[in-house]
């Protein structure tokens, strides 16, 4: 690919010279703090803290813990959003747009405002309590934040457009006709929907999945704030290593370690959407 | 149960005897098709308007008309992808007006052929078996019959994309038949094809149906199709049947000005009676009409078959005389057509087979045609 790339016409006509800026950016943005990163990540010539980042306990432990995580909050965002999707693409006009509108203005609005709002809402004495408390369905706070619970709402209500976007895309695009076919050769509207219409909104779904799972694998500020220290994500290690121990290098070993995990989740996701989908 | 229609004869050529056998299993349960009165309202447009209509088992019926004549909306209506205002629909002796598409038994082939992308060949021809759980094994076989009998035996395996147009439209059909549907519809299958591989789908298509015996409706816009397939046509005019009848009859004797005009081409005049069998057209032009269709007093046209005209020397006599100059000849290959002006200012359109130009007609010449008193239409001008 790199090579086709460099004997393509336009690379060598000079076309290409208005991306350099662009070029320059990356590079100095981008590869070369990887490359530090990279670097860092050996410090001391040897693998030690490679060997501490995945074999330890309580490092793996992280690591499997935020994985998991993440596949929670994808599978949520999916189950949510997939009827969100489905209403947006084919409501009438006015109720699409003003779908889109509720979905798009948390969008725009600050992941931190939004994490504190959540945990006004979900505090001991937050609205949700005080309104199942008042209407006796409780008798004690329930337990909201601070905990897994919490980190999933907030993560779940954060990156939730991620998932509807691309499933609205492929909903959007459907061809009638193929629903009208299915129904015409006998099928109900499950059938419809289990053999035509969900099979043909997969990629989409993947698509999505892939987007919210490496976006929560990375996620730093809902699990510290709506974790309350009890719920330890990857991203949260790595800072408390910078911050707290001054331990660049093995911050720099977690990091490859999560940038490297995500990768390869990436890479089986699109294994298996390539296997599946070869028909798109 | 009604009696098989007999369809008429016509050069229907080729392979499709040595397959019959394999016929048996797939497209034999055919009903015949009533409409009654059906009306279909978009707000102050009325889509359909009382629209009654038969299809015989076993025959091809073609709706013809141009976009928006309501022919779209009637299909849906018998497919049951819609529901009409008043009206029923009758397949056999069942009122299927209000039953939902899955329960209709209808084969559909789409415009664009609707075939699920993400399913094989087989697959797609199997699902109308599964929905009806049919078992493993038998809706195995008939796959693979239906794929025999379109000829695609090795091509169960692609997926719709790897197959091209033709290929893709003979899965659709197989598809839409491999249930034992009673009817079966076409909404404008051949639109994406060009022309040579279109005339061989159209007849591969009028072999199978026939010797499936399907009730079939075919909705077209192009006259052409409608022609060469149909057993019988229902030309549609703004949300009506303006006429209904075999090809021939429809093309001959067209009875008004829409119709005339929409299938073939034509030279149409407003006419006035005269006395006994004669009428006057534009510019005081005398036309001698066919005995056998002397209309009472109302509003007539005469309809003039370009190709029925006869070019006439100085010594000939027509039953109805023309004289005028060439305005253009156009060459269409196994024709020539010659674009009249005639003396008293209208234009008419003449054509003749192409050794008519061994006659060495140019361009202002001047030219006496005419037609005979059997070869004049007469048609309602309203």
């Amino acid at each position: 690919m790199n090579k086709s790339f460099l004997a393509s016409r336009n690379f060598r006509d000079g076309s290409s010279a208005a991306g350099l800026p662009a070029l320059i950016f990356l590079a100095v943005l981008f590869v070369m703090p990887i490359a530090i990163l990279f670097m860092q990540s050996f410090e001391g010539g040897n693998f030690e803290h490679y060997a501490k980042a995945i074999f330890d306990d309580l490092y793996r432990g992280v690591l499997i813990n935020t994985l998991l995580i993440a596949a929670y909050v994808a599978a949520i965002c999916l189950v949510l959003g997939y009827p969100v999707a489905y209403f947006l693409a084919n409501a009438p006009p006015f109720w699409a747009t003003a779908g889109l509108i509720f979905l798009l203005v948390p969008f725009w609005t600050s992941i931190l405002v939004r994490t504190y709002g959540w945990m006004v809402i979900l505090g001991r004495n937050g609205t949700v309590n005080r309104l199942l408390l008042d209407m006796g369905l409780i008798e004690t706070p329930l337990q909201l934040i601070n905990n897994v619970t919490g980190v999933l709402i907030g993560m779940v209500h954060v990156l939730l457009p991620y998932m509807v976007f691309p499933l609205f895309a492929v909903m959007k695009r459907m061809d009638s006709n193929l629903l009208a076919a299915a129904e015409g050769l006998g099928a109900s509207r499950w059938e419809v929907f289990r053999r035509v219409y969900f099979p043909l909104t997969l990629p989409g779904v993947l698509a999505g999945v892939t987007l919210v799972f490496v976006l929560s694998i990375g996620f730093y500020i809902t699990p510290a704030l709506l974790g309350g220290g009890k719920v330890t994500m990857s991203a949260l290690l790595i800072e408390r290593q910078v911050s707290q121990f001054l331990n660049w290098g093995f911050a720099s070993a977690l990091s490859v370690v999560l940038l490297v995990v995500t990768l390869l989740v990436h890479l089986a996701l699109k294994l298996v959407l390539k296997g599946n989908m070869q028909w798109s | 149960m009604t009696q098989t229609y007999v369809p008429r004869e016509t050069a229907v050529v080729g392979n499709m005897q040595a397959s019959v056998p394999a016929a048996a299993s797939i497209g034999a349960d055919s009903q015949n098709l009533t409409v009654q009165g059906v009306v279909r309202q978009f707000g102050s447009t009325r889509a359909l308007d009382r629209i009654d209509l038969t299809v015989q088992v076993g025959e091809l019926l073609t709706i013809l008309g141009p976009s928006g004549s309501g022919k779209t909306t009637l299909l849906k209506i018998i497919a049951g992808f819609e529901y009409p205002d008043d009206g029923v629909v009758l397949l056999g002796d069942k009122d299927i007006t209000s039953v939902p598409p899955a329960k209709r038994d209808i084969g559909m082939v789409f415009q664009n052929y609707a075939l699920f992308p993400h399913m094989t060949v087989a697959e797609n021809i199997a699902f109308p078996l599964q929905m009806r759980k049919v078992s493993k094994s038998e809706c195995r076989d008939r796959v693979q019959n239906a794929l025999n009998v379109i000829d695609m035996a090795g091509y169960g395996d692609r997926l719709p994309k790897q197959l091209s147009g033709g290929q893709q439209q003979r899965v659709a059909l197989a598809r839409a038949v491999v249930f034992r549907p009673k009817l079966l519809l076409l909404d404008e299958p051949f639109g994406a094809l060009d022309r040579k591989l279109r005339e061989q789908m159209q007849l591969e298509v009028c072999r199978l149906q026939r010797r499936l015996e399907l009730t079939a409706i075919f909705v077209t816009h192009d006259q052409e199709e409608a022609l060469v397939m149909s057993d019988r046509i229902a030309v549609m005019e703004a949300g009506k049947i303006a006429q209904i009848g075999t090809p021939e009859s429809v093309y001959r004797r067209p009875v008004n000005r829409f119709v005339a005009g929409f299938i073939g081409e034509s030279n149409l005049f407003e006419a006035q009676m005269l006395d006994g069998n004669r009428a006057t057209i534009a510019g005081g032009i005398s036309v001698r009409l066919p005995v056998s269709q002397v209309p009472a007093d109302r509003n007539i046209g005469v309809l003039l078959r370009p190709e029925l005209a006869k070019r006439l020397g100085p010594d000939d006599r027509a039953d109805t005389t023309l004289t005028g100059k060439v305005q253009e000849i156009i060459f269409l290959g196994e024709s020539v057509k010659y674009r009249v002006r005639l003396d008293e200012g209208m234009e008419v359109i003449v054509r003749w087979p192409c050794h008519a130009m061994e006659a060495g007609l140019q361009p202002n010449d001047r030219i006496t045609i005419g037609w005979n008193q059997d070869d004049v239409h007469v048609i309602d001008w309203n």
